[in-house]
């Protein structure tokens, strides 16, 4: 949920940037002797869609945080979880470890034997 | 640029073309003003009063206000400059020469202000990080979950690992216990050998070869090169000595 909105605030960041492009390109078309009307409307459709967008998206996320922040901070934590996973992991390993000296003890005495 | 302004006036919009908004250094400077922080170190009986998020919120919506307005109508304004007029008040390289300054100036706002908008999403992003409990929570959770099924998966192979070699090491024990290669002390049994003497002590036939191997457990390493010349395969003495 939280990756969605910051996915949505980039889209914004996008369509910020398209904003500023749309106008340059049509002050450039302006700029020239002989304007090509389709591409000129086009820009501007361009522009104001853009436009619009961001501040429909922007006024939704701002009304969506008066709905949701109390001020106060988060104190919620991954940390045990996190660290009971560690100790598996390295009971794991341990058993692992200990398992490869017990074969290569195993292998070490059927040489002798052989021998 | 007076005669200019003043000619603009009469025959341009009153759209000054300056933006009236704060730059972002005035407005932070005038933001943290408005804080009311206090240490609490320095007055003892003053509370910290942090600011309130409805004013945060506030201040997020005017910037966006603001800002769609500025990039409008200057834009707009742009536009209209770019119009060409026959009959101008002054001459007409001067006239060109104001309308140059004053799309450079807007289009700088327009810049501005877009700019301005990029510094707010970053603001929101922010926010939306600290203050979004329910996705925080939801994070949270999942990455307990998540944690918590790597950690069960964990300990059941290792239980069933365990289940298989218990079985396996049982049978070395007895092989490596009962061998002249060990090195043991009565206080510290190998699996094996309690089963068996726990099978000894339960029949009293075997009461003597039970004394017979403690004296031997009080020698130690002698007493296992003893054995060892009885034995020359350096097996169990257990076995040789059973009734």
């Amino acid at each position: 949920m939280a990756n969605e909105r910051l996915k949505l605030l980039e889209e914004v960041e996008k369509e910020i940037a398209m904003v500023l492009q749309c106008a340059g390109n049509i002050v450039l078309e302006l700029s020239r002797d002989k304007h090509n009307a389709s591409f000129l409307d086009r820009q501007l459709v361009q522009f104001q869609t853009s436009i619009n967008r961001v501040e429909s998206e922007l006024s939704a996320q701002i009304r969506y945080l008066t709905q949701v922040a109390t001020g106060q901070p988060h104190e919620g934590s991954t940390y045990s979880t996190r660290k009971d996973c560690q100790m598996s992991l390295n009971r794991a390993e341990y058993a692992k470890v200990k398992l490869g000296e017990l074969g290569r003890t195993c292998e070490a005495m059927l040489e002798q034997q052989q021998i | 640029m007076c005669i200019a302004n003043s000619y603009k006036k009469k025959t341009r919009s009153n759209r000054p073309v300056l933006d009236v908004q704060p730059n972002n250094s005035s407005y932070e400077n005038a933001l943290k003003q408005s804080l009311l922080w206090v240490p609490l170190s320095t007055m003892a009986n003053q509370r910290v009063l942090p600011q309130s998020k409805e004013t945060l919120l506030q201040n997020y919506n005017k910037r966006l206000k603001d800002d769609i307005k500025s990039i409008m109508d200057n834009f707009t304004e742009i536009v209209k400059t770019a119009k060409v007029e026959d009959e101008t008040q002054v001459s007409r390289p001067t006239q060109a020469e104001q309308d140059h300054y004053e799309m450079h100036v807007r289009a700088a706002n327009i810049v501005r202000a877009g700019e301005s908008l990029m510094k707010l999403v970053s603001d929101l992003k922010q926010f939306l990080i600290l203050n979004d409990f329910p996705s925080v929570n939801d994070a949270i959770s999942q990455q307990n979950q998540q944690l918590r099924a790597l950690q069960d998966e964990c300990d059941k192979k290792l239980t069933s690992l365990r289940d298989e070699i218990a079985v396996d090491l049982y049978e070395l024990e007895e092989e490596y216990y009962s061998s002249s290669y060990s090195q043991w002390n009565s206080t510290d049994l190998p699996l094996c050998e309690a089963y068996r003497r726990r099978d000894s002590w339960a029949s009293p036939d075997s009461s003597s070869s039970s004394t017979q191997e403690d004296r031997e457990d009080a020698v130690g390493t002698p007493s296992q090169e003893a054995n060892a010349q009885h034995h020359v395969n350096g097996h169990g003495t257990t076995s040789a000595e059973k009734p």
